[in-house]
């Protein structure tokens, strides 16, 4: 059995790819087969962030047009045997992607033995966002601690819930999961973000983690890894638990309280 | 003097934009090459819209009334004879014409304003909460929702609206004018509460309120509230 994935948003630069990159990873790293998917025509860059864009030869437009086979598209990574990337076409416009060509290549992949097919939503929440969460059976709605962010996540999940195929054939519905990037305790206890659990009611959707603000994702970014491979980060802490969540494991929340400051730091600042 | 408004009746001619596809990024796409093609003459064009599909998404009608305008044009009615159409319609502001004209249209709506009364009709009943861009109108009744309607929602009733959860969204009440509609709701947190088309907005809704279980209503055509028992 497999699943299919949708890290979505809505609003852009929230941290998808970031999170699909990372996520993909740790379930590979447990030993599950894995797919990710560029749904970004036009603007690739999952590939840049998993470190290995001088290999792509196809892309998936090449596939869903019929120009290229899945096997010859999927490139292996170089970290796990179990984790394979199908980039994004540069440049191609966003309307090569139909439906049906989609649905096809996430049957191929489904034959092909892949556990968990995850696909990396473009910003928006017109065609190119549709079609990545189309064929979802769980989603990972990434949202930042600002009111826009939390208002365009509204939005997606209600297209997820409306638009969905599960949606549209009234079976059962896609599991919502809520990710919180950028998370910056120290500035949500001064009122200028948004807090997790004023988030977690609004949007009614289950938090499956939170990602501290981190440079970390930048530099990981840079040097074309994904950052749960960078070890002591907070950031790949976070995204190790979100993985370990999903799976069924119960871990305790993190990342989501200030550090108390020391006596000296209270009073001479930070 | 003279008066200072008259009503006279008179036939228009306007362009009428058929639209095949109930795909707001194609349409957006079709529009842009159309426009692209004599950018001045549609500068300022008044625009009547007409689908020929159904069941279009609930957020249809809006998104396409702000490309339109994005494009220079401006939309002014909708022809359709699709009741859930007509409806988004109506709380878009769009004018609606009917598709038969003359005596068939009219003798058609005068029997469907004398007829059924929606004394009988129970409330219509929404199990969830309306996220973001999201529209819910019930038309000629009461509205229930079991959840909340959250900021950038938008729910209408002809009648009373009864939110169960919180209303952080907005609210209209009354919309065809019935200035006794109330709204009642579990927790007030709303952008914009409206009985009536007399409206407040958040920043005038008394701090004392906010967040409180209360009722909105209308008294010397302004929106009033007190806090259910
Ligand atoms: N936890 C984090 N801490 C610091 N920076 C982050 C974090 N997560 C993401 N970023 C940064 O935010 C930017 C956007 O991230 P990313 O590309 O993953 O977002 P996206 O949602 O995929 O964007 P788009 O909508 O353009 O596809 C990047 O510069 C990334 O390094
Ligand atoms: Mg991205």
């Amino acid at each position: 059995m497999s699943r299919v994935i949708v890290v979505t948003s809505g609003k852009g630069g929230v941290g998808k790819t970031t999170t699909s990159a990372s996520f993909s990873m740790g379930l590979a790293l447990r030993g599950h087969k894995t797919a990710v998917i560029d749904f970004d025509v036009g603007l690739r860059n999952l590939d840049l962030i998993m470190g290995c864009e001088r290999r792509v030869v196809y892309d998936f437009v090449n596939v869903v047009q019929g120009e290229a086979t899945l096997k010859q598209a999927l490139i292996k990574d170089k970290h796990t045997p179990n984790l394979y990337v199908l980039a994004a076409s540069q440049t191609r416009d966003k309307d090569a992607l139909t439906k049906e060509g989609v649905g096809q290549v996430i049957d191929g992949l489904k034959e092909m033995g892949f556990e968990y097919i995850i696909c990396d939503s473009p910003a928006g929440i017109e065609k190119g966002a549709q079609l990545a969460l189309y064929y979802a059976d769980d989603a990972l709605v990434v949202t930042n601690p600002e009111v826009s962010s939390v208002r365009d996540s509204d939005r997606i999940l209600g297209i997820l819930q409306a638009k969905s195929k599960r949606a549209e054939e009234g079976m059962e519905p896609i599991r919502e999961n809520l990710i919180l990037t950028r998370y910056n305790p120290e500035r949500v206890e001064e009122g200028e973000m948004m807090s997790w659990d004023d988030i977690v009611e609004l949007l009614g959707v289950p938090l499956l983690g939170a990602v501290p603000e981190s440079e970390d994702v930048l530099n990981a970014s840079n040097a074309g890894v994904p950052v749960i491979l960078h070890e002591g980060s907070p950031a790949a802490q976070a995204y190790e638990d979100i993985v370990a969540r999903y799976l069924g494991e119960e871990r305790p929340q993190r990342f989501l309280t200030a550090e108390k400051k020391g006596l000296l730091k209270k009073l001479f600042g930070k | 003097m003279t008066q200072p408004i008259e009503l006279k009746g008179s036939v228009m001619s306007f362009t009428v934009l058929k639209v095949h596809s109930d795909d707001i990024g194609q349409v957006q796409h079709a529009l842009a090459e159309k426009v692209q093609q004599a950018p001045g003459f549609f500068q300022n064009v008044p625009v009547v819209i007409e689908p020929t599909v159904t069941a279009l998404p609930p957020t249809f009608l809006a998104q396409l009334m702000e490309i339109l305008r994005q494009n220079g044009m401006m939309p002014i009615g909708l022809r359709t004879q699709d009741e859930a159409i007509r409806q988004q319609a109506e709380f878009a502001g769009l004018g609606i014409f009917d598709i038969e004209t003359g005596k068939r249209a009219r003798a058609e709506r005068a029997k469907r304003e004398k007829g059924e009364s929606c004394a009988a009709a129970p409330g219509k009943l929404v199990l969830k909460t309306i996220r973001s861009g999201q529209q819910v109108y019930a038309k000629n009744r009461d509205l229930v929702i079991i959840g909340s309607v959250n900021p950038g929602a938008e729910v209408y009733a002809d009648g009373h609206i009864h939110v169960y959860g919180a209303l952080k969204g907005r609210a209209f009440a009354g919309a065809q004018g019935d200035e006794t509609a109330r709204i009642f709701v579990s927790r007030l947190e709303a952008e914009l509460v409206c009985i009536a088309g007399l409206y407040i907005l958040a920043e005038d809704i008394p701090p004392a309120i906010r967040g409180k279980a209360v009722t909105a209503f209308l008294q010397n055509e302004k929106v009033e509230f007190s806090e259910l028992p």
